[in-house]
């Protein structure tokens, strides 16, 4: 009798310790969702892509896919490439139209949006007069020059054949350039990639363009800092913070790209009007769901000054923060409450 | 038979903690490609080579910067001390990224924009 009480015991406790063991190795084969990060140099800028799933191996995979997305945009419109579709529409400018991929074809019937909705002050036609500077050995054209290229600044001047597939430039010395809204459009794409390959949570960020969707492992937003645009240290680089999911934010500022003469600063957002630096702002970030409309969106509000680019970000319905020429820092009604600012804003 | 079962189970429980991944420290990449890790708070200075250039970074205390670039702009020597942060060449292909270490309630960004 005892022996048998002795055996149910052991039994039970027995039992009782297996299903303690099943439990924790269950533990170990259902990893948590873990955080995994990947950068690449595309696209000439840094791409850092984020992406939160519970498989190292979904991971590399999503991650590399998103890159060779990014990778393949890029030749197709990158305006320094010579095999570029862009550099090829460039090169025919008043002689034939192009056929392009469809993704060369959004971009530029997107550009063209853009321009209509900001009227003209986003133009990807800007491309004669940007590439007169270089702000790396702190070349400035002369008045003259700029004077004489305006002109061929028009994106009413890109015809586009939807049927035929083709872009064509109708003055000869037109040039596109994409630099305003291939990061945001590429970074739309690269989380489209993500999503094809299982990933339900991520951000890709081209440069200062960014795509978020999903939560954190914690159920938190992800969560980007606006640069400030005249930061002198480590300290003070970031403005303000904004946690986001589903969406995008691109920012343009007169610090990206710039040089200095005679106690002046000139920089590479150019009012395609008078083909001179606009004046109004210091930088613009915008909040919407697309990277292609933020990326562009950004550039045109810069141009538009701080009223006529607030006017511009309500009438699309997209939220935004101008920091105007004086360092005044304007917000759109949506952001209330939503822009943690540091310390020294 | 009971003592191996409870022992294994600790095992399960000790392993799962060992595998969560650590953060904070410098992980330099040329080309996208990881070549030197360090962690902060060891100083120290390292010339980071690459088929397009070179840069020559230091550690110090918690902080990095970049002292020496074989590029023609110095973006990267301009940017100074970075507690958090990407420090990039993009001539010479290299970039320094350093992460603080994470503390309880840490607001971390997750990425800049400008």
């Amino acid at each position: 009798m005892a022996f048998n009480v002795q055996r149910r015991i052991s039994s039970r406790l027995l039992f009782g310790l297996s299903c303690l063991l099943g439990i924790s190795l269950l533990s170990c084969s259902s990893p948590k969702e873990t955080v995994y990060r990947k950068s690449m140099v595309l696209m000439d800028t840094l791409v850092a892509i984020t992406v939160v799933t519970n498989s190292a191996d979904r991971a590399e995979k999503a991650m590399d896919a998103a890159f060779a997305e990014i990778g393949r945009l890029d030749t197709l419109l990158n305006f320094f490439s010579e095999q570029s579709e862009l550099s090829m529409i460039n090169r025919n400018a008043g002689l034939s139209g192009v056929r392009v991929s469809p993704e060369t074809m959004e971009v530029v019937e997107k550009a063209i949006e853009v321009s209509e909705k900001s009227g003209g002050a986003f133009d990807i036609t800007i491309g004669p007069e940007i590439s007169q500077w270089n702000f790396s050995l702190k070349i400035k054209p002369d008045d003259k020059s700029i004077k004489k290229l305006l002109g061929l600044v028009d994106y009413k001047l890109i015809q586009v054949d939807k049927a035929r597939s083709t872009v064509y430039l109708k003055e000869k010395g037109m040039l596109m350039d994409l630099g305003g809204i291939a990061k945001g459009y590429a970074a739309d794409k690269a989380v489209e990639e993500l999503k094809k390959k299982g990933i339900r949570s991520g951000l890709v960020s081209v440069a200062g363009d960014i795509k978020a969707f999903g939560l954190k492992p914690d159920g938190t937003r992800w969560r980007v800092g606006i640069r400030n645009p005249r930061s002198t240290e480590a300290s003070n680089e970031i403005m303000a913070t904004v946690e986001i999911n589903d969406a995008a934010i691109s920012t343009s500022g007169d610090y990206q790209r710039y040089l200095i003469l005679d106690g002046k600063r000139f920089h590479h957002i150019l009012d395609p009007k008078t083909g001179y630096p606009a004046q109004g702002c210091q930088g613009v970030s915008v909040i919407a769901g697309d990277g292609v409309y933020t990326d562009a969106f950004s550039t045109g509000v810069f141009v538009l000054g701080p009223e006529k680019g607030m006017e511009l970000l309500q009438r699309m319905g997209f939220e935004g923060l101008i920091v105007d020429k004086d360092g005044s820092i304007h917000t759109t009604p949506g952001l209330k409450g939503k822009l943690e600012f540091t310390t020294n804003h | 038979m009971l003592i191996f079962l409870l022992l294994a189970s600790c095992a399960g429980i000790v392993f799962i903690k060992n595998v969560l991944p650590h953060s904070g420290g410098v992980i330099i990449e040329v080309q996208g490609k990881v070549t030197h890790r360090y962690v902060l708070g060891q100083d120290r200075t390292v010339r980071v080579e690459s088929p397009y250039g070179h840069l020559t970074v230091e550690i110090k205390g918690k902080k990095v910067r970049v002292i020496q670039a074989s590029c023609q702009n110095k973006l990267c020597e301009h940017q100074g001390w970075v507690s958090y942060g990407v420090i990039i060449c993009l001539p010479a292909r290299i970039s320094v990224s350093v992460g603080g270490p994470e503390r309880p309630g840490d607001k971390r960004i997750d990425a800049t924009s400008g």
